[in-house]
């Protein structure tokens, strides 16, 4: 930014002059430039993201198929045929109840690695590595080897089931098993990147004030309970937040557990976003499926409103305690 | 806000998939040699054959390299084209259709190049008729070019009909089932004594057996002037409650279509018969060769079909307008759907062609097919052929096929829901998914 058109300024009296291309330069740097070195986000963001947003809501108020392409102005007659039609809320019911069958064990699954990691063990690596390798395997070749396992006439599951002589569990036509089959495949590729986020944040936490509750008398559940896990709190929002809203995105786990149908036959594990694509690609709606991609953007708005809600109570309070901040907080964005 | 990650994933990978299928192509329209190589996309699904005879038209063709995809079933391919055709872009220069989704594309016809422009007209004699009709859109422009045809055979597994004290050989087998009177009746009568017998299912799942009934009516999801032919149609829900008493009566074996465990329950004794277009002796090759199964596994292959001559399925070959290399690819498909090499694809995938010097070839040849205890399988469906027609399709016959009927009855063999209770359901899900749309 230091270009020299002009000779410098000659020195003038003290009186009021005006401002030299150079030092209007500069102001401008300092004022503009900022907002230019952010601008690659932002113009990025407008394309990818902005655009397609508003497009889609476009889309939404058309009577529009996928190969015939833009139909009649219906206003908003997709989005009333949407939430009038029964699957697409047995598509929510199937998302909410998904989401939380793979949330809860994964928090819970990933904080007990996390602490058992946060130990004093040997190869530390080698087992921080192990349990981020379900992350790295490809979400198509879990999904494909969890069905071959959960198949329900010739399965791995079904057969051990049948050695200890329990019924079959109709894994891929009963609408819970099914869920509880869909998550599985989550909680395996997920359960070990969140274990080594919450691991980052305990690493943080100062070790003094365990020795203190040691001699203190404060055994190692105690002391995971009443220093380990308010310490970690920031943490475990940010986990939830992220968790949460890929949960209500799940698409390629539901989508290959049945290849023949978006779902299942019945649409038992028809999640949301796989609702929008059978809505979009096999029946041929793309008006509908917009509907539903907003719809379904407006339901991530409003979990993310109640998440920041819930963070803010828990960032004051830590405030009120002066707790140090860990911070490894930082570090996982 | 921004952590998009598991679906994320997805689209990456589907976009790379597309920019992979987009940046193939480039050159200009001069014909291939070698000083001007070229590379033509064919995607086909299922079970197609053509492996072979892409190397031998690339080696009588230099200059010409052929890039193939093959898609495992017939629904994922028809989205995989339509989401491309939506796009704009990625469709194969060749891409293979098949008849149940033809409907469909028929909608968009001028997304396909018309091949008359490429000598259609020269070459059309070598279908059967109806085939060639097929492939012609309102306008009389031809679209595709037929590859196979779907005439129904029986299939079934001698070793469990010897077990349950039936006959096992073919010829008296298709006596069994009626021969040229074959029926529905006799099939559900003979499946309630083997089940009664043997306690095991005679079919896989109703699925297949209700596509072959429909593909048998004269119309069938459509009328031939193309309005919806379900709701009221007292002679298919008769037929559709001859089927769900059959399989209320226990002769389903409830397994899931396209995957039958990995091919296993067609070598563990599930069920005893199938219904078996042309082209689904390859897939039950397939299967077999999957679970470990082979020629011992006991299936045979009978010239008879309840209720008489059924056609199901069968695909042809187009080429898209997005085609870099329209001549080259309508040379192509012109090539593959030729008699001769109709012949070799048969051989190689055990489907029935739609030309009418092939299907004299094979009916001629009659060559023992090892995988089903040597029955001459060619010349059987040649046999079977006699007497198809065609039947129109609709624009949304295939989804009224997977989305309505096949869910329906995927209810029945579960045993949730009784036949009327899955007629209604199929009804509901019509009005839901096809009437309203």
């Amino acid at each position: 930014m230091t270009v020299t058109i002009k000779p410098p300024a000659p020195a003038a009296p003290p009186q009021k002059i005006k401002p030299t291309f150079r030092q209007r330069l500069n102001v401008w740097d300092v004022k503009a430039s900022p907002y230019l070195y952010i601008s690659p986000f932002f113009i990025l963001f407008a394309l990818v993201g902005l655009f397609p947003l508003v497009y889609t809501f476009y889309v939404s108020l058309y009577d529009w198929h996928l190969l015939k392409g833009q139909g009649d102005f219906i206003g908003l007659g997709n989005f009333t045929e949407v939430l009038a039609d029964r699957f697409f809320w047995n598509s929510l019911f199937n998302t909410m109840s998904i989401f939380l069958l793979s949330a809860i064990p994964q928090l819970a699954g990933a904080l007990v690695i996390a602490a058992v990691l946060d130990q004093n063990i040997r190869g530390k690596t080698f087992w921080r590595m192990s349990v981020l390798i379900p992350y790295v395997v490809t979400p198509v070749a879990v999904a494909l080897i969890f069905t071959y396992m959960f198949n329900e006439q010739h399965g791995l599951f079904n057969s051990v089931l049948s050695n200890f002589g329990i019924d079959p569990i109709m894994w891929r036509t009963e609408t819970f098993p099914s869920h509880v089959a869909v998550a599985s495949m989550v909680n395996w590729r997920w359960t070990g990147y969140n274990a080594l986020i919450l691991l980052a944040a305990m690493q943080a936490v100062p070790r003094d004030i365990y020795e203190s509750a040691a001699i203190d008398g404060a055994g190692a559940v105690r002391r995971f309970f009443s220093i380990t896990l308010p310490s970690i709190r920031p943490t475990m929002i940010f986990v939830v937040i992220t968790s949460t809203i890929g949960g209500l995105q799940i698409f390629t786990e539901p989508r290959l557990f049945d290849p023949t149908y978006a779902g299942g036959p019945e649409r038992q594990f028809q999640t949301t976003v796989l609702y929008l694509w059978e809505m979009a690609f096999q029946r041929q709606d793309f008006g509908a499926a917009s509907a539903i991609a907003w719809l379904l953007f407006l339901i991530i708005i409003l979990f993310g409103v109640l998440n920041l809600a819930l963070s803010r109570r828990i960032a004051s309070s830590d405030g009120k305690r002066q707790r140090r901040r860990p911070a490894a907080e930082g570090k996982q964005k | 806000m921004k952590n998009f990650r598991h679906p994320a994933a997805a689209i990456a990978g589907a976009a790379v998939v597309a920019l992979l299928a987009v940046g193939c192509g480039g050159g200009d329209s001069e014909a291939a040699s070698e000083d001007n190589p070229l590379e033509l996309t064919v995607t086909t699904f299922g079970t197609f054959g053509y492996d072979d005879l892409y190397a031998e038209y690339e080696e009588a063709n230099p200059g010409i390299d052929i890039k193939a995809n093959n898609i495992d079933r017939g629904a994922n391919a028809q989205t995989d084209l339509f989401t491309k055709l939506a796009a704009g872009s990625g469709v194969s220069d060749v891409v293979a259709l098949e008849e149940g989704w033809l409907g469909a594309v028929m909608d968009v016809s001028d997304q396909f190049v018309d091949l008359k422009e490429y000598g259609a007209d020269d070459i059309q004699d070598r279908w059967v008729d109806w085939k060639f009709k097929q492939g012609t859109d309102a306008n009389g422009r031809v679209i595709g070019y037929g590859t196979d045809i779907g005439p129904q055979g029986l299939c079934y597994n001698g070793k469990l009909f010897e077990a349950a004290g039936m006959p096992s050989d073919r010829e008296a087998v298709a006596e069994l089932f009626g021969g040229d009177n074959a029926t529905w009746d006799t099939y559900f009568e003979l499946g309630k004594q083997y089940h009664e017998k043997t306690g095991e299912a005679w079919y896989d799942q109703s699925g297949f057996v209700w596509n072959s009934m429909v593909n048998q009516m004269k119309e069938g999801y459509y009328t031939a002037d193309g309005d919806l032919n379900i709701e009221g149609n007292d002679a298919m829900k008769e037929q559709f409650m001859q089927l769900a008493a059959g399989t209320e009566a226990g002769l389903s074996a409830n397994e899931t279509k396209w995957d039958w465990g990995t091919g296993k329950a067609f070598t563990d004794g599930s069920f005893a018969t199938f219904v078996c277009p042309g082209w689904m002796l390859g897939t039950i090759q397939e299967q077999l060769e999957s679970a470990g199964g082979g020629a011992d596994s006991g299936w045979d292959f009978a010239d008879v079909f309840p209720g008489g001559a059924s056609n199901w399925g069968g695909a042809f070959l187009a080429v898209p307008e997005t085609s870099e290399h329209k001549e080259e690819a309508a040379k192509l498909a012109a090539w593959l759907t030729a008699p001769e090499q109709q012949v070799k694809q048969s051989a190689a995938a055990n489907n029935f062609p739609s030309t009418i010097d092939a299907q004299k070839q094979l009916a001629e040849d009659a060559t023992p097919n090892p995988m089903f205890n040597n029955a001459p399988t060619g010349a059987i469906l040649a046999s079977r052929a006699e007497g198809v027609v065609a039947q129109f399709k609709g624009p949304d016959d295939s989804v009224i096929q997977e989305k309505v009927f096949g869910v329906a009855l995927t209810q029945l063999d579960s045993g949730k829901v009784d036949g009327e209770g899955a007629w209604n359901e199929a009804v509901q899900l019509l009005n839901e998914l096809v009437v309203k749309d």
